[in-house]
Order: C-alpha cells, then structure tokens, then sequence
C-alpha cells in the first residue's frame, strides 16, 4: 500500500447545530489516531466531515495522497449488503474462512447476515475493514456492542495495522489498542493532547486507571492493556 | 399553527377532501397556499421528490390503461403536501397529548404513545437511510434502484429490533397499559380559522351544493 505523504488536514472546521457546535484543526498523519470525547460531543460528524460525506459549516478537509477511504459506522447494519454471511465476505471481496476464523464467530456460510447478535456483526464487520488496506481508516465506536473478549481481539487487529490513517472515535475507557496520536473533544473543540506518550498527561477524557497512575507518578508509555500492566507494576527507581 | 388537536383534525380532514375529488385536491392546496408555511414546511426535500417521481410512475401507468392517472396524481400531491406539513409542524409529545385528550388515559395514552413512537422512528429511519447510502457507496457498490431491497431489509430490520428493545424498556419500567398527562393547548385565532376553512373544504366536496340552487336553476 502506497502511504508516503498521506496527510489529512482540518483547515479551521466549525459545525454548528441549534443546541451545539464543534471547531476543529489539526494535521492527521499516518500512525493511529484517537479522537475521545463525551457521548454528543460531535465525534460521529467530525468523522462524516473527515470522511468527505458532510460538508463543515466553515473551514475545509484538506486530503493529500488519500485515494482509499473507509469510515466504519457505529451501526454495523449499515454496512450490510448481503444476505448470508457468504454474501457479506463477497461484499467486501474476502474470503469466507479467513473473516469467520478471525471474526471468532459461530457462523457459516449460508446463516443470515441480520440473524447474527450486534457483537457478532460488529466483529464481522471490522473483520472485513481490517483485512482491507484504506488510506484513510476512520472507526465511528469500534468498541461498541462488544463485550471484552471482543474489544481486545479489536485492539489486536487495528494494533497490526501498519499503513496509512487509523483514526478512532471513541469515549471508550477501559481497552484501547496502540495509539500513536491521541486528540479529544472538549468544550466543543478538537484539543491536539500530542503523540504518546507525552499526550496522556494532557488527556482530559483519560480513563480512571491512567489517571490515577499518574497521579502515582507512574505515566504509562502506552494505553494498551500491557502498557497499563507496566505502568502499574514499574518499579520506582 | 399552534394547537395540535386542530393541526391533526385539519390533516383527517383535508386528507378526506384531497381524496374525494380533484375539486377537493384544489381546494386542499388552495388552504396549503394559505395557512402553512408553504415550502418551508417541506423537509427531506429528496424524499418529497423520490415520492412524486412514484406517484408520477403509477399515474402514467394508470393513464396508460385507461384510469384517471392525472386525477390520481392531483390528489396524491395534495394528500402529500397535507402529510409533510404535519410532519414538519409535529413537536414531540403532540400525539401522546391529543390521544389523551381525545379518548382518555387508556386507550388514548396508548395510541398517542404508539403514534409518536411511529413519528419519532420515521425521523430516524431517514437519517439511517443516509449512512446505508453512504456504507454501500464506500464498499464500491454503485447506488441505484437495486440498492433499494437490501437498504429496505436494513431498515426493517433496525425498526422491529428497536421495537423489541422499547417494548423491553417499557415493561422493565414496569408499564402494562395507559397513563395520565395533563396536555396544554395554545390556541390563536388563525388556528380556529384555519380549521373552519379545513372543515369548509371537506363539506364542499361531500355535500353536493349544486342540489341546493336546483330550483334556481
């Protein structure tokens, strides 16, 4: 996958609705992004706007290099074009085996793709984002509907990634797979925390554990559960 | 117009003319054109367009063996300009607040529930329509007319789970039938006139007034 230059950037976006509103800039490069905030925060329109399918009030997106995008909805029914299972990994031009071997779901080919519980969609679906190579990957609450076991495979899978613009939104707060660069909304704002590890001191939406790591003086040099595991473990010198 | 009790029995009764008569169809756009906000009351402008690209094709279908397609058509667009109209006007809790006050904590409580319930998810429906639109698309699948069974499957499906998990909240809370609100109407004067007018349209269109001057004639 060719990802050199790839660059996305937020030229002075502003949104606004009657009862909020959200300005954003920043330069996203390649590596994986978190975008945390509170539920309403305007997370899913920032990713619309990212994505190229809304357009901002004020302001432009400006994309370099992006030739493939992909932002996986909250809802994974709206990705659903298939009838069967089988017909979903056609859908998305993978194989049938691989998705459910690494899906981890207790399916086979010809099981309705609507009859599968949320989670077990959910899985299928970032399954078949995650087997594909995107530019521009943009996960609308990948964690959602997803019970831990489920969350951490997630982790693995977007951990693996190797190319190109991973972005999350989130206000997930216990599991969280490798993260580059992590940004949050708040007061109706994007606020650039910086690449980690430094960025987890400026993180207001940290989970509670990492807070109160830190407060220890312990700073975890990661948010994945190993680099949490370390940080609680280390030994003060 | 403010009171909901009188947008609603203009809606049943402009509907009622609208599909009587090409004469009540007119005088059904005639009321539009006088007591609504005209074209800002038409939301997803898309959907309104989609709708009379149908009612066109089934006209023209119908011209085309021998019925009245053009009187179909005529009417089906009053009907539908009415339908937007509340739709847009409609606030939450309208249908709950006249069902009660209409029949009662029981059974009126219950098919105003039902009735907003039914607004509120076609709200979203529209919304969840979009984000199909826009997943398909992603996937590198053209959007187009075969798109459709696949989108509809989608949404039906969605809308009977939503159903499931409402009803499941509602009998956790531990509802089992009807309720008490205590609704207040805002009525102003271009309400009632508004609705003498409505009330108008629909006698012109059932009473046959020609028969009073016969012996004029």
């Amino acid at each position: 996958m060719e990802v050199s230059g790839v660059k996305i950037v937020l030229d002075h976006l502003t949104v606004g609705y009657p009862f909020w509103s959200l300005a954003a800039k920043g330069v996203f490069s390649p590596g994986i992004h978190l975008i945390s905030g509170d539920v309403g925060s305007g997370k899913s329109t920032l990713a619309l706007m990212m994505a190229g399918l809304r357009a901002p009030d004020n302001g432009t997106v400006i994309r370099e290099g992006i030739t493939r995008t992909m932002l996986s909805f909250q809802f994974p029914e709206f990705h659903v074009t298939g009838l069967s299972v089988a017909d979903e990994c056609a859908s998305w031009n993978l194989d049938l085996d691989a998705v459910i071997l690494s899906a981890g779901i207790d399916a086979d080919e010809e099981t309705p793709v609507l009859s599968l519980s949320r989670g077990e969609l959910k899985r299928l679906h970032l399954t078949c984002v995650l087997f594909l190579d995107y530019d521009l990957l943009l996960l609308d609450e990948p964690f959602s509907s997803l019970d831990c076991p489920g969350k951490e495979q997630v982790c693995r899978q977007i951990s693996e990634r190797s190319g190109g613009i991973t972005v999350i939104f989130t206000h997930e707060q216990s599991i969280f797979p490798r993260i580059d660069h992590i940004w949050e909304i708040a007061g109706g704002e994007l606020v650039d925390c910086g690449d980690m590890p430094g960025a987890v001191v400026r993180w207001q939406h940290a989970p509670p554990l990492v807070k109160k790591l830190m407060r220890a003086g312990r700073i975890p040099h990661a948010v994945t559960p190993e680099g949490i595991r370390e940080a609680a473990c280390r030994t003060r010198g | 117009m403010q009171d909901p009790r009188i947008r609603l029995l203009c809606a049943f009764m402009l509907s009622l003319a609208a599909f009587a008569s090409v004469t009540g169809a007119l005088a059904v756009v005639i009321w539009w054109l006088v007591f609504t906000p005209r074209w800002h009351s038409i939301r997803h402008r898309h959907v309104i367009l989609a709708t009379l690209v149908l009612f066109g094709i089934v006209a023209g279908v119908m011209t085309l063996t021998g019925s009245d397609g053009l009187s179909y058509l005529v009417r089906m667009i009053a009907i539908l300009l009415v339908g937007t109209w509340v739709y847009a006007e409609s606030a939450a809790g309208d249908f709950l607040s006249v069902g009660t006050w209409c029949l009662g904590t029981r059974i009126g409580f219950e098919a105003g529930m039902i009735a907003g319930m039914a607004m509120q998810m076609a709200a979203g429906l529209s919304d969840d329509f979009c984000r199909i639109r826009m997943a398909t698309q992603q996937k590198g699948q053209p959007w187009g007319i075969r798109s459709i069974v696949p989108a509809g499957r989608v949404l039906i499906h969605d809308a009977l789970r939503r159903a499931d998990e409402t009803a499941e909240v509602l009998a956790i809370r531990g509802y089992r039938n009807g309720g008490t609100i205590c609704p207040h109407f805002p009525t102003t004067v271009r309400d009632v006139v508004a609705g003498i007018c409505a009330a108008v349209a629909l006698l012109l269109v059932y009473i046959p007034v020609s028969e009073f001057f016969i012996h004029y004639r």
